[in-house]
């Protein structure tokens, strides 16, 4: 990778002609600082978080451990969101690239070397006097560390890592640290690395190798498989040391996460699913994020979507990754070849069960806890809460409403000793119907599409929406 | 039939002496009831009586609810009583009467069923997503001399339930929370244990003078919570539904 001098300069200042407006108001002006100034911290983080924001990174769950008391910190096992930014979305790290400078053209990146942004480098020590005291004021639960590439992945994983190593050693800094392992960067560093992070993550960037040569030619997807193997090898081992010596330090404990684009590329929601049910088994990932993609840039090769991300799809592809991983689902239950994406009216577990109706009503006070959980209006946790609770006698509608059950949902999939809550048909049309005009609640309304615009579609534009989202 | 109740004080050791007394009485359970504070629509056929706050006993009713219950029971007993709402003694008195009767004792608080079992699990689940929202909301800010301080205003009385979080959080700082409603200050000395006191003990906090840091901090902190964000997808409702408008007017991002 060849990179012109002015990009490799570390903790480089911009040649640009404007101040940057401090304030922290909504609209924050863009600018540059003058040509010579030294950027304030105020400048690089404005411009080094922008160019983060589209990296999810939900929640900082995963360990659970205590401080020990010698140092700050607490890593909670349950997910800890401390702010939600105007998007809705959880702000739980501090997330921040080390360097927004790249050697790399991804066509769907702000950060690509052919666009020309304001550019700046954190210092290690920067990095960690934010961390700290972003963390005391408890504005964060941790850090989240991605980067452009600056010089080459080897060394830009170089940066990375002092910045990390002084966080944890001289700031004594004991919580949740992600960082991003960098493809075609040295194993020695991202090993290295690994026993200083709770989490790593490799992008996978697109869910097919196509989508990546078209969009990100200068990666490859063996590039990326290869160090979320060795990661996922190591953490193996790790767990295996643990239980030999009880203080051998942990390789990333939290386990590894990666994150693909949904609408960039034409892949089907079936495709993604299987990546995702994949990664899940044969990569032990723990989670996998999908992001609807944002038109940053100009581009040929990238799709105009009028209609903003979108969300719909990623809400959808979200709830499917739920259905794999807590629910006991298989990719190819939700999605097959001849229906290759996901109903936009329904939500995938309720279009499974209208597919599937020979399997309903189940009996309440009976069935085992695996069928309940497939049940529409039926959670995790009000499933085993009545698992629990069946134990002391039978349950009534009117226990399972106590429960959490959402009963306008689940009523046509169930009985309670026998009788279902009102006469019904179990009739795949007549259920559809109803569970369509109860309003699903959505997280978003502004996807150039709320509910009550979709609910309205006649079938043909339903059709034209579907090869829509698949690009 | 005459009804008889109980006047407990509003806390922990109130409520358990009150079912401590109520199993002295040796009346049908149906009739007894706990009510906190002053009964404000006295009946006609009721006899008051007023239950002052015994450790002892409190002590022996909070080790029996261990035995017979677990500390699942135990806890979620706790939070039920950390509620602002006023029903919480009798849910509480009678959850611990129908534990008697199940016959796994252990499994009372799956007993859903019940009314009065279903209340306390509520209850305890109201306090418990308060205490939750605070571990994620709270803010400090740093006083000029260094302490971190944080102002809450709770519904429910969390601020025992968050300190252990916190203490664990920042074991090697100097930090205050103050909740404002029940003038309670929760203090942790630096690699210390923490202790509650209240406003009348002289509590000096001159609260309102902030170091130079936290000036930059909350600064660097506001910029970063509005450049995260997506414009594209910004999302209003769904921001507010996460965060709820009562708990902004405590958070730095929100206060500038
Ligand atoms: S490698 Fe690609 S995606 Fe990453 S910062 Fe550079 S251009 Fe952006």
């Amino acid at each position: 990778m060849n990179s012109d001098s002015k990009k490799t300069q570390y903790n480089l200042i911009p040649d640009s002609s404007r101040g940057m407006a401090v304030n922290c108001s909504n609209d924050i002006a863009m600018t540059l600082p003058e040509s010579g100034r030294k950027m304030t911290l105020m400048e690089k983080l404005g411009i080094l978080s922008d160019a983060a924001k589209y990296d999810v990174s939900c929640s900082s769950s995963g360990v659970g451990r205590k401080g020990d008391g010698t140092g700050i910190g607490n890593t909670s096992a349950a997910g800890i969101c401390h702010s939600f930014s105007s998007d809705g979305r959880c702000i739980s790290l501090l997330k921040i690239l080390f360097t927004n400078e790249c050697i790399y053209d991804c066509k769907y990146c702000i950060n690509r070397k052919s666009n020309d942004v304001p550019r700046a480098s954190f210092t290690p020590d920067e990095v960690c006097e934010l961390t700290i005291q972003f963390y005391r004021r408890n504005y964060i639960e941790g850090l989240f560390l991605s980067s452009g590439i600056i010089n080459s992945p080897t060394y830009t994983m170089e940066l990375i890592y002092e910045a990390v190593y002084k966080l944890r050693t001289k700031y004594r800094f004991q919580r949740y640290i992600h960082v991003k392992a960098i493809p075609g960067a040295d194993p020695m560093i991202i090993q290295q690395l690994g026993m200083l992070a709770d989490r790593m993550s490799v992008n996978l960037e697109l869910p097919t190798a196509e989508g990546l040569q078209k969009l990100a030619p200068n990666k490859h997807r063996k590039n990326i498989l290869t160090p979320m193997r060795q990661i996922q090898t190591g953490i193996t081992q790790n767990k295996e040391e643990i239980v030999v010596y009880k203080h051998a330090s942990s390789f990333v404990p939290a386990g590894q996460s990666t994150q693909m684009i949904v609408g960039a590329t034409p892949e089907s929601d079936y495709q993604i699913m299987m990546v995702a049910e994949n990664l899940y088994k044969k990569f032990d990932l723990k989670r996998v994020y999908y992001s609807a993609f944002v038109s940053v840039n100009e581009d040929k090769e990238l799709p105009a979507l009028p209609g903003g991300p979108p969300l719909l799809r990623e809400h959808r592809l979200y709830q499917a990754d739920w259905l794999l991983r807590f629910y006991g689902f298989e990719a190819d239950e939700l999605l097959s070849e001849q229906k290759p994406n996901f109903n936009i009216l329904l939500d995938p577990k309720a279009d499974w069960a209208l597919r599937h109706l020979e399997m309903f009503p189940v009996e309440i006070n009976r069935a085992d806890y695996q069928t309940i959980l497939r049940v529409p209006g039926i959670g995790v946790k009000s499933a085993q809460r009545i698992v629990r609770a069946r134990r002391n006698g039978n349950l009534s509608f009117d226990d399972l409403k106590k429960i959490g059950v959402t009963l306008k949902r689940a009523l046509y999939f169930i009985t309670c000793s026998g009788r279902m809550m009102y006469p019904t048909k179990i009739e795949e049309d007549y259920i559809t119907r109803n569970l369509i005009s109860n309003k699903e609640k959505l997280p978003f309304d502004r996807d150039g599409m709320t509910y009550r615009q979709l609910s309205l579609f006649d079938d043909g534009m339903i059709s034209s929406w579907n090869q829509a989202v698949s690009g | 039939m005459e009804e008889y109740y109980l006047i407990c004080e509003d806390s922990l050791e109130g409520v358990f002496t009150g079912i401590y007394n109520a199993y002295l009485m040796k009346k049908p359970h149906s009739r007894l009831h706990i009510s906190i504070g002053e009964e404000e629509n006295l009946r006609l056929f009721a006899v008051y009586e007023d239950c002052p706050a015994d450790e002892k006993k409190a002590a022996s009713v909070a080790g029996t609810i261990i035995r017979e219950f677990g500390t699942e029971a135990y806890l979620a007993i706790c939070r039920a009583l950390a509620s602002g709402e006023t029903d919480k003694g009798e849910a509480v008195y009678k959850t611990v009467v129908t534990g008697f009767h199940m016959k796994n004792r252990k499994a009372l608080m799956g007993n859903l069923a019940n009314p009065y079992v279903h209340r306390v699990f509520e209850l305890a689940r109201f306090t418990a997503n308060e205490a939750h929202f605070h571990v994620e909301f709270l803010r400090f800010r740093e006083l000029e001399n260094g302490i971190l301080y944080a102002k809450i205003g709770p519904k429910n009385n969390i601020i025992t339930f968050i300190m252990l979080h916190f203490a664990d959080r920042l074991p090697l700082e100097n930090f205050v929370i103050h909740d404002e409603i029940r003038g309670i200050f929760a203090v942790h000395p630096k690699g210390k244990d923490w202790f509650l006191t209240s406003q009348e003990e002289g509590m000096e906090i001159h609260s309102d003078s902030f170091s130079k840091g936290e000036e930059e901090y909350s600064e660097l902190f506001c910029r970063f919570f509005h450049t995260i964000a997506i414009k594209e997808r910004n999302n209003y409702v769904l921001q507010r539904g996460m965060l709820p408008l009562r708990y902004r007017k405590y958070m730095t991002e929100f206060l500038k």
